[in-house]
């Protein structure tokens, strides 16, 4: 409706209030937080969160020379049934980090990687839909 | 305390991970090297441009800024150390630190801030992520809206991450009036 701004979207959703809410920086790669909900890349020696309500696929694959590929693909504002585009009138003019893909020797931790993103993001998704409809 | 200020833990954030080695901050500069040989840092007073503290999970990060155009990032301050140092930058470069904050809200929209060969992914006014434009081996406009940054992979035996970025993307949306006729940055 034209109430839109008051009600709580999923644009609002944060994976950390707090600094030291992260996990202590470990290995330099890919970390699921469950109970945050959140992603942690390793990029440029350090450990940079996303909340999963905002990665729209993740996708995995392996070349011969058993390297393994991680595509981790997130919500920009119009593409078709972007839940995140009351986000976009929310921001006008932000830019977005649209890709982010890693290469890894480690093809286990990958598809783990993959599957749990998947499953995390289904549960995130589901809830914020059912609280969106209860809402209106 | 003779010279200066000696930290045994300190960690070289970059390309391929993060390496630990003792760091020296002195009246001549910096200098930080890496446990078991390989790497190592000097960075003469003259030739400091900028510093900057970031609080980072359980730690503090020192961020110097060469005149050269070069940038390191060194974690593993305690909060005691950062004020000892910021009255040693002031008192021996005459350079006060700035502040800067990490975003770790998870969005994945903001502003992208270029400084020297530094871009910074900033969500408000907290920066997300800092990525070298020397790592980026190749940069690609896609569509109106998109711009693809492919990173050098670091093969050396410096690189101790397990998984290493190889590209990222971002979505300028024609709304975004920040980049319009710079062909060279996205």
């Amino acid at each position: 409706g034209d109430n839109r701004a008051a009600v709580k979207t999923s644009a609002d959703l944060v994976a950390y209030k707090n600094i030291n809410d992260l996990p202590a920086p470990r290995d330099m790669m890919i970390q699921i937080d469950q109970k945050h909900e959140a992603i942690l890349l390793p990029i440029n020696g350090s450990m940079v969160p996303f909340h999963v309500a905002f990665i729209r696929t993740v996708s995995s694959q392996q070349d011969t020379n058993r390297n393994c590929y991680i595509r981790i693909i997130f919500n920009v504002p119009g593409t078709p049934f972007s839940p995140h585009d009351a986000n976009s009138m929310k921001f006008p003019g932000s830019i977005y980090l649209k890709e982010a893909s890693f290469r890894s020797k480690d093809s286990r931790h990958i598809s783990e990687v993959v599957q749990s993103i998947k499953t995390l993001r289904r549960q995130v998704v589901a809830r914020e839909s059912e609280r969106a409809e209860r809402a209106t | 305390m003779a010279d200066g200020h000696l930290f045994n833990n300190i960690a070289l954030s970059g390309r391929g991970g993060t390496n630990q080695g003792p760091m020296r901050i002195y009246s001549g500069g910096i200098s930080w090297k890496r446990q078991g040989g390989g790497k190592a840092i000097e960075v003469d007073k003259a030739d400091i441009m900028g510093v900057t503290w970031m609080k980072v999970p359980r730690s503090n990060q020192l961020g110097v800024r060469t005149k050269d155009g070069l940038s390191y990032k060194f974690t593993g301050f305690r909060d005691q150390d950062v004020a000892n140092l910021n009255s040693f930058f002031q008192n021996t470069c005459g350079i006060t630190p700035d502040e800067k904050h990490l975003s770790v809200s998870g969005r994945n929209w903001g502003d992208v801030d270029l400084n020297g060969n530094m871009l910074a992914f900033m969500v408000g006014s907290k920066q997300a992520f800092e990525v070298s434009l020397a790592d980026v081996s190749q940069t690609q406009l896609q569509g109106k809206n998109e711009v693809t940054l492919e990173f050098h992979v670091d093969d050396t035996t410096g690189a101790n991450e397990k998984d290493s970025l190889m590209e990222i993307s971002f979505h300028v949306p024609n709304s975004n009036t920040q980049f319009v006729g710079d062909e060279n940055t996205p």
